[in-house]
């Protein structure tokens, strides 16, 4: 089959400057809107997926809380006892990994003038807690120090309390419990729902939350290779203590309940960005459907030299498709610019939209589908018509 | 002389609900090579219909077309498509010029159903716009030519692959009474110097004056032979 050349799909893109335009405009948008949909989805499994592999993390907490670490309450004298009754839990010089924490979601102020109540997650640790939680990195200032008011914040943690970054900057200070707290440091913890936290000195948050004898979990690392606790050992020891009230829970199927209790938002967001996508689709069959109506007498011009019917509809689908191909790449450069990093908020704390080589060609594909799909029903309807009733078309 | 063309019953019949249309019934037509026939005759007397079929972009419903010794009529669409760029040069009244290309892109269009090197087909190209006198042209594009113009460069983008047939619908029907004449001038030379055979659809009757002969037909029938003696002269043609 002979086909076409490419300049004859290319040159006629020129002939319709607005036609070209909304080419442009509606599959770039629909690049952007995939770009969106998948950044967001992919930024929320990544932050929920708290980096499996990493580290193998349990989570002690609270029988009947296994769905909310907040909502969980345990005897501050777990860590002390799971330390020393659970054999091959990680260790480095002398230091055991278990962490006691208290997670919180508590109203804090910008000052004390301020009327505003913004409501923080916010994890009371011990120094240990930074040898559980390998990820989370102190790129600012330093570590919080126990009884003098102060907390270092997660690189998220002003878009989730929706203040300006600046806000949040070590030397600034935030007001809970009537009192001003000065940040001293900022940590990183790409993609876990700790990038978006309030870090503070165990007991301070102890203090704070009028729960001196209680935390909200032990979190223990179990050590790999030989010699080193499973999960089946915690959980022994968490089923031998009756009297503790407690469970045991993998950290990684902890947040996978979580991201399981999103799932069905993020469906939303998918099934919302495809409806919307169809949309653009079906722009782009109009644009389309018009560009190709007013090309009848072309087409049958071409049949008539000799041209297949194939090659033609091969060269309107080149022509759609390359017009497509410009409006996704208009549309990946604008949203690398103006999503890639982008923090969004919800309720565990805030993750950033992650357009990662996947989201990229999954935008990229879906502006070329637009393309490609917008092209054939125009085309194969603009050949429908007989040659010779064709020539008589205006 | 040669037959070019025959038709023995030639019949188009089309449905359109429960109405048989047909605007050419049983049709026997022989065309010598070389011949310069003109077809006229009333709206929706068949003429066209007859000129589409000859030109492949149309099959009969019945009956029998030899065009070069092919069966045209028993082809399937892609055979008879890769037979209409080998044998048959099409000039629309409109012209049919793709805005987008240039002079030459549109006489290159036919030539890319033909494998040739770029150089062959530059120098063929370069030849029949020299051939229609629009070589200077050659990088204008449709709008910047006038419609003599326009229809110069449909010629040229018809006879750029050499064809034996030229088929032409209404070649003068869009122009005023010059560029008439002139295109009708340079189909004369291409049937009588280059012994193209050309088949012409017009309404004109100046324009049947450039033609070796002229057939009436009326309801799908040839109703009339007019044997011109002698071709006339443009010159006196235009008069």
């Amino acid at each position: 089959m002979r086909q076409l050349p490419f300049y004859y799909a290319f040159r006629n893109l020129g002939r319709s400057r607005l036609r070209l335009a909304a080419s442009l405009v509606g599959s770039s948008l629909v690049v952007l809107l995939v770009l969106a949909s998948g950044g967001f989805v992919r930024g929320m499994q990544l932050t929920l997926a708290q980096r499996d592999g990493l580290h193998d993390n349990v989570i002690i907490l609270g029988t009947g809380s296994e769905e909310a670490l907040e909502r969980s309450q345990i005897d501050s004298a777990v860590e002390g006892i799971a330390a020393a009754s659970i054999a091959g839990l990680k260790e480095r010089a002398g230091v055991i990994f278990a962490s006691p924490e208290i997670h919180a979601a508590l109203p804090i102020w910008e000052d004390a003038g301020s009327e505003q109540e913004r409501l923080a997650v916010m994890r009371g640790v011990r120094p240990v807690a930074l040898l559980v939680h390998p990820e989370v990195e102190i790129v600012e200032g330093r570590a919080p120090r126990a009884g003098l008011d102060e907390v270092m914040v997660g690189q998220l943690a002003a878009t989730r309390l929706g203040l300006p970054d600046e806000r949040l900057a070590v030397g600034r200070t935030l007001r809970f419990d009537d009192r001003d707290w000065a940040i001293v440091g900022r940590f990183s913890a790409p993609d876990t729902v700790m990038n978006a936290e309030i870090w503070l000195p165990l007991t301070d948050l102890q203090i704070a939350t009028k729960r001196e004898a209680s935390v909200s979990c032990v979190i223990v690392t179990l050590e790999a290779g030989p010699g080193g606790a499973s999960f089946a050992d915690v959980d022994l020891f968490a089923k031998s203590r009756l009297d503790l009230e407690i469970t045991a829970i993998r950290e990684r199927d902890y947040y996978a309940s979580i991201a399981a209790f999103y799932g069905p938002i993020r469906v939303m967001i998918m099934v919302t960005a495809i409806l919307i996508a169809s949309g653009g689709i079906l722009g782009g069959l109009n644009t389309m459907y018009a560009a190709f109506a007013s090309r009848v007498r072309e087409v049958g011009m071409l049949q008539a030299l000799g041209f297949t019917r194939l090659a033609i509809v091969a060269s309107l689908t080149e022509e759609s498709v390359f017009a497509a191909a410009c409006g996704a790449l208009i549309g990946t450069v604008l949203g690398l610019a103006l999503l890639d990093g982008l923090a969004v908020r919800f309720s565990m704390g805030a993750f950033a939209l992650v357009l990662d080589a996947p989201v990229v060609l999954l935008g990229v594909a879906g502006g070329l589908f637009v393309g490609l799909v917008g092209a054939i029903p125009p085309s194969v309807r603009c050949l429908r018509l007989r040659i010779p009733e064709a020539l008589k078309s205006f | 002389m040669d037959t070019i063309i025959e038709c023995r019953r030639l019949t188009r019949e089309y449905r359109k609900a429960d109405t048989v249309i047909r605007p050419l019934d049983e049709l026997d037509l022989d065309v010598p090579r070389g011949d310069f026939l003109a077809l006229m005759g009333p709206s929706g007397s068949g003429k066209t219909t007859l000129l589409n079929l000859i030109a492949g972009i149309d099959s009969p419903t019945r009956g029998q077309l030899l065009v070069e010794g092919a069966d045209i009529g028993a082809l399937g669409r892609n055979r008879l498509a890769a037979w209409r760029s080998r044998h048959v040069g099409y000039i629309f009244q409109l012209y049919n010029l793709v805005p987008a290309l240039t002079a030459y892109e549109n006489v290159e269009l036919p030539m890319l159903l033909h494998p040739m090197s770029r150089r062959e087909r530059h120098e063929r190209i370069v030849a029949a716009l020299d051939r229609v006198g629009i070589a200077d042209r050659k990088d204008h594009f449709p709008r910047q030519l006038s419609g003599g113009q326009e229809q110069r460069v449909a010629i040229a983008r018809a006879i750029v692959t050499d064809p034996a047939i030229i088929v032409a619908d209404e070649p003068t029907g869009d122009l005023d009474k010059p560029a008439a004449h002139a295109v009708m001038t340079l189909l004369q030379q291409l049937n009588r110097e280059l012994g193209k055979t050309i088949i012409m659809v017009t309404h004109d009757p100046a324009a049947t004056a450039y033609a070796a002969r002229t057939l009436h037909l009326d309801k799908g029938r040839l109703v009339e032979k007019d044997s011109i003696g002698g071709r006339l002269e443009a010159e006196e043609a235009s008069v």
